[in-house]
């Protein structure tokens, strides 16, 4: 190696980088050196390696765009040619080294290359990312790359591969021999290997592949050993009736007696406990029990009961007649099993003219409510539906003059109940538990509440800035969440025009939410592709569920408070375990987006509704069963049971709702172009 | 580079009035454009999504825009997708057809209909896990059977009433071709040999009752386009009556929807196009087929009689039908047997006979066509009523017997009628009974008549006479009229005396008495071929 070169290479790079004082000190020394040096001294002998590594390295400076193209081009061909065991480990690698080849010639405004470096190899990833492609694609100046929340985070953030050892040396070793420091150097800054002794894992395992996180992987492990309290509240209707069903055997059971039981039941808890404490988990139980501030994670080996947990809202009283029909309900619900499929009454809208943007169910669905994108928000009384055929009563009503409206209406023969007063596209409505009140959220980023016994507008909530995608009652009433296109979530309660909390840290729009059974967390999904899990009292975010691989849409709780399930863009559904934030199985079968899903009331099946106009019953408490076998085995996937698929009239299926006798309601649209 | 080339963008400038826009400039400006467009795209993918679509719409960029705050565009507003076109001599290049409209054009237009309002309707989509067979739901098998497809949607108030179980309904590739064959014969060569073997195979081969809802569905379907087709609707209501003649068919389960067919091929205003249609033919038979039907299902079906008199009595009463449809009611009523008539339309005889002859009087009604179809209805009438007058004295013992024995006879009658009616139960429900209280000033005997002369009807000789009767040429019927004239005050005498007479004797006679007499008063002599001779002799 001539060491002048080496000199060379330096003052250019020196040079480039405008070190001007460097490089006046550079060339002073030299010149003071160079008469020594003349008779190459061996003092000066310079490590041949170093020195092409500098020249390498300086040779790159000159940012020849042709390196990335060829670069990746070579890691491409070694890695589909390298072994077959470690070869789809490999290929992993290969995407996010290709999507930061792209964005760095993008970066360096060498918009043609990084153009033709993409058109060659797009098809590599299109099966996988065909999304995440579709958005870079358009990214073609240096000033979008700062501008596009998705190549933002892509070049904040790390990928996460987990890799075994030998494909992590095989890579190295790849990486060394051709000496392409840029492909080094972008696998050192953007990969985060996550390297394990032994074999290479299965080519199935590979959901959480190319997982990537705004606030990185660390964070999010972080975030996910938060403890949950996912228990049922105590004190629940169900659990009253449980007892109640001991202590009263027969069915005619007066109001008066339910409230003995609750005593009852208050009694009885103290004696439990010391009964507990016979056994031998007694700390751990009995932490369960009480729930005091910091119980310990969950992990009873029994699924008989769930523990329970204390409210932390103050929850609102149930008035008597309505908890009495609640008891009866549950009285006489049905047992649903993998054996035991529902019944499902579908309602389905006509001529809506492509103007439904959503549907909702009451509880007991005998209301169903439509959001319009004319504004508007249609209420239907299904109990009506029935009798009237020749006269029917309708009523508008809007915001500013009910009285007046409402008189003027009733020439007009519809069916239902027509609420004005949004200004934009309606998208969501949700019922009050006992279908007294409703919920709607517009475009017009105000949720407004109506009162379905006055037909009246109660209150416009605004708060949030930016169209509101979804809105839910919280499972006692009085509380609701809201979510929406300014990446929040808020909680408010009925009687305050201000939100209670509000949840940030999604990286995209907050596309819809669920409450929790216990009503202490709430669940969001976002357009990022991740499910996050938000304490309501103190507003953080408790865990993020990684896996989807497009928008979320939908999201449902099991009653038992353990799982969650979510629905996105692809149909692909998902169920996670709260407790450890891990995705239990996906189920595939859907071939289009899932709108709505929904646990049966005892949790043993999961309903979800589809685009692709079905409605699939899955099997809930089979899968279980099957993890808690298998439940130490990594790598193991186990798909859901899909127990029934049932097609409708090309009819996609926008919401469900099983009812407290586990009867389920669909809702959709009859739409004739398809 | 960008997809959206230099020049898009040069022409947009000058579209907007700038026209020295350098070219490094629109180099530039191209990549940022491209950029925008996609940021809105992926904006209004989301508005799209939560607005639950697969179908992007201009609503939705419009949302977009305004997400962005920007201002939308406006003029593209439309509930249906855009339709594009492709414009001549490009092979990609498209635009939306947008045609100038003249606003006289729009304002002088009729409104247009308003567009149906938004409903709910509600079925089970499965009923413990298992799809019931009603058209709400996806069909479950491939080959759909299409009366199912046909069936209106009658349940939309509230739960659905059939709920059959999935039944695995496939057509043997014999029965199709069967099928085929008979409907082309149907449709096209009604008048071959063919066709008359056809409805004979029709009419007694076993094995064809899958193909019944078909069957159903194809008359349905054929008389709801064809009523102006004469031959094809005889040849329909000849594939009907061959189907209820069938006795390894149970049609029973599509006589709902067969029904509606047939009484339109009865009581239709038009049925054919020509002159040369002989729609009186087809009437008459399809009257037939109607009385056929409700004698053998009406024990199946309780209200199928009354709805089916109900419909004709209206046909019959309403002055604002044709005359044909009243034609076509009375064949009707005649066929359901002469108590129908004797007790639906003898009380109104009178007032429709007012009403009917200035239409048949030469000098009155100068139409010859009306004055023919007017004769057609007063043969009917005569025809139908004289059928009940028949029956009803047929059933007295002869006249000149002395009272005592007669009212001997009669109770034996009473006797036998009762054992008459435990034997045919099923067959009172055909009875109407209200109507049957009302005119039963005349005692308990009525209803028990009713039942003796409806078995009578099976075996009466003078029904065979009935059509010849209805089709009795007018000329005769107007000289009979004129005769009248004369004879009428000699008989009066009589007739006044035997109401006398009869009121003596049985208050059962007295009404047929009476009914005699009103028949006579408004027919005159050519009511007597329907009185049995005993009676005549008496009367006269």
């Amino acid at each position: 190696m001539d060491e002048e070169e080496i000199e060379k290479a330096v003052m250019t790079y020196l040079k480039k980088k405008g070190f001007k004082q460097t490089e006046l000190a550079f060339q002073e020394e030299q010149q003071r050196q160079h008469p020594k040096t003349a008779l190459h001294s061996t003092n000066s002998h310079v490590d041949p390696e170093i020195a092409c590594q500098i020249l390498s390295f300086s040779s790159e400076l000159e940012s020849n765009p042709a390196q990335y193209h060829e670069g990746y081009g070579k890691l491409r061909s070694w890695a589909y040619s390298s072994l077959d065991l470690y070869k789809h480990e490999l290929l992993r690698v290969l995407y996010p080294v290709f999507v930061h080849c792209f964005m760095d010639l993008i970066a360096k405004g060498h918009i043609q290359e990084a153009r033709t470096l993409f058109n060659s190899f797009r098809e590599d990833h299109e099966m996988m990312h065909a999304r995440d492609l579709q958005k870079l694609e358009g990214v073609l100046s240096p000033s979008h790359l700062e501008e596009m929340e998705f190549a933002h985070s892509l070049r904040q953030s790390k990928f996460n591969i987990k890799i075994c050892q030998y494909s992590y040396d095989l890579l190295l070793q790849y990486l060394h021999k051709t000496q392409s420091v840029v492909m080094l150097g972008l696998i050192n800054e953007h990969i985060n290997f996550q390297v394990s002794p032994g074999q290479p894992t299965s080519i199935s395992d590979d959901a959480e592949v190319v997982t990537l996180m705004g606030s990185g992987q660390d964070a999010v492990n972080l975030i996910n050993q938060k403890e949950i309290h996912w228990g049922l509240l105590e004190d629940s209707l169900e659990e009253r009736l449980e007892k109640a069903g001991a202590l009263v055997p027969d069915s005619a059971k007066v109001d008066g007696e339910a409230r003995e039981g609750e005593v009852e039941e208050n009694k009885k808890r103290p004696y439990e406990g010391g009964k507990q404490g016979a056994s031998l988990k007694k700390s751990k139980k009995d932490k369960v029990a009480t729930a005091t501030g910091k119980a310990s994670r969950v992990e009873t080996s029994t699924v008989s009961v769930a523990p329970r947990v204390k409210p932390e809202l103050t929850l609102p009283s149930i008035p008597a007649e309505v908890e009495h029909s609640i008891l009866e309900d549950l009285r006489n619900r049905v047992q649903l099993s993998s054996a035991a499929l529902p019944s499902i009454s579908f309602y389905t809208f006509i001529n809506t003219h492509n103007g439904l943007n959503c549907a909702s169910i009451s509880q007991d669905g005998s209301l169903v409510a439509g959001g319009f994108s004319d504004s508007s928000l249609k209420v239907w009384d299904m109990a009506k539906l029935g009798q009237q055929t020749g006269y029917a009563t309708s009523q508008i009503v809007e915001d500013s003059y009910p009285s007046d409206s409402l008189l003027g209406a009733n020439s007009g023969r519809k069916s239902y109940t027509l609420f004005q007063g949004h200004s934009g596209p309606v998208y969501s409505a949700t019922f009050s538990p006992f279908g007294d009140y409703i919920l709607s959220s517009s475009s017009d980023s105000t949720i407004r509440l109506w009162s379905t016994n006055l037909n009246t507008n109660l209150v416009c909530y605004k708060g949030h800035n930016y169209p509101v995608w979804d809105v839910q009652f919280s499972p006692v009433g009085h509380y609701f969440a809201s979510s929406s296109h300014d990446r929040t979530a808020r909680i408010w309660s009925m009687d305050r025009m201000q939100p209670l909390r509000i949840m940030a840290g999604h990286l995209s729009d907050v596309d819809c939410l669920q409450w929790h059974a216990n009503c202490n967390y709430i669940a969001t999904g976002s357009s990022d592709k991740t499910v996050r899990l938000w304490d309501v009292q103190s507003g953080e975010c408790v865990r993020i569920f990684i896996g989807h691989r497009s928008m979320i849409l939908s999201l449902a709780m099991s009653p038992d408070g353990r799982y969650m399930a979510s629905g996105d863009e692809d149909g692909t559904v998902m169920m996670w375990e709260l407790a450890s934030g891990r995705c239990i199985s996906p189920l595939v079968g859907h071939t289009s987006c899932v709108w709505t899903l929904a646990f049966s009331c005892e949790g043993s099946l999961l309903a979800s509704g589809s685009a692709d106009c079905t409605v699939k019953l899955w099997d809930v408490t089979a899968s279980t069963k099957l993890l808690k076998t298998e439940d130490n085995k990594t790598g193991s996937i186990n798909r859901l049971r899909s127990l029934k698929t049932l097609p409708t009239k090309s009819t996609p299926v926008y919401s469900l709702q099983f009812s407290r006798r586990n009867l389920l309601f669909a809702a959709g649209v009859l739409s004739k172009n398809t | 580079m960008s997809i959206v080339p230099k020049e898009t963008i040069e022409v947009t400038a000058q579209s907007i009035g700038i026209n020295n826009l350098s070219p490094d400039a629109a180099l530039a400006l191209a990549p940022d454009v491209e950029y925008r467009l996609r940021e809105i795209m992926q904006e209004a993918i989301k508005c799209m999504r939560h607005s639950k679509r697969n179908l992007l719409t201009t609503e939705d960029v419009d949302s977009a825009l305004r997400l962005r705050n920007v201002e939308p565009i406006y003029g593209f507003a439309s509930g249906d997708p855009l339709r594009f076109r492709r414009a001549l001599g490009h092979r990609d290049l498209f635009y939306v057809d947008d045609k100038d409209v003249d606003f006289k054009d729009v304002i002088e237009a009729p409104l247009p209909k308003a567009p149906l309002d938004c409903s709910v309707v509600c079925h089970w989509l499965a009923i413990e896990g298992v799809q019931p067979a009603i058209p709400e739901n996806a069909p479950v098998e491939v080959i759909r059977a299409p009366s199912e497809t046909k069936l209106p949607e009658q349940k939309e108030d509230g739960l659905p009433v059939d709920i059959r179980l999935p039944v695995k309904h496939v057509l043997s590739r014999e029965l199709q071709l069967y099928f085929d064959k008979i409907t082309e014969l149907v449709v096209s060569r009604s008048d071959s040999v063919l066709f008359k073997e056809a409805l004979a195979s029709l009419a007694t081969d076993s094995g064809l009752h899958p193909l019944v809802p078909y069957f159903t569905c194809f008359i349905a379907d054929e008389v709801s386009h064809g009523l102006s087709n004469f031959p094809l609707l005889f040849a329909l209501m000849r594939l009907v009556w061959s189907l209820l003649q069938n006795p390894h068919i149970h049609i029973e389960p599509y006589l709902h929807q067969l029904m509606p067919s047939v009484v339109t091929c009865l009581v239709a205003k038009r049925l054919g196009n020509r002159l040369a249609d002989n729609h009186w033919e087809l009437r008459d038979f399809t009257a037939t087929v109607v009385a056929s039907i409700c004698k053998r299902f009406s024990h199946v079906y309780n209200n199928l009689q009354t709805r089916l008199t109900k419909t004709l009595l209206h046909a019959f009463l309403d002055p604002k039908r044709a005359i044909t449809q009243h034609y076509g009611a009375i064949q009707g009523l005649a066929a359901l047997g002469p108590n129908v008539v004797r007790l639906l339309v003898v009380p109104n005889l009178e007032t429709y006979l007012r009403l009917l002859e200035p239409e048949m009087l030469l000098e009155k009604q100068k139409n010859e066509m009306k004055r023919h179809e007017a004769w057609r209805v007063y043969g009917a009438l005569l025809s139908a009523a004289g059928q009940s007058i028949y029956d009803r004295l047929k059933m007295f013992p002869s006249m000149p017997s002395p009272p005592a024995s007669t009212v001997w006879k009669t109770n034996f009658r009473i006797i036998h009628s009762c054992s008459a009616n435990k034997r045919r139960t099923p067959a009172d429900l055909l009875e109407e009974q209200p109507p049957a209280k009302k005119m039963g000033n005349d005692g308990a005997l009525v209803p028990l008549s009713n039942n003796s002369s409806d078995m009578e009807t099976d075996k009466d000789p003078a029904a065979l006479g009935d059509s010849s009767a209805g089709r009795s040429s007018p000329k005769d019927i107007r000289e009979s009229l004129s005769e009248r004239r004369q004879k009428r005050d000699q008989l009066e005498k009589r007739i006044l005396r035997t109401p006398a007479l009869l009121n003596q004797a049985w208050k059962d006679d007295l009404d047929s008495g009476r009914l005699l007499l009103l028949l006579f008063e408004l027919f005159g002599e050519s009511i007597f071929p329907f009185i049995p001779s005993p009676e005549m002799a008496f009367f006269l």
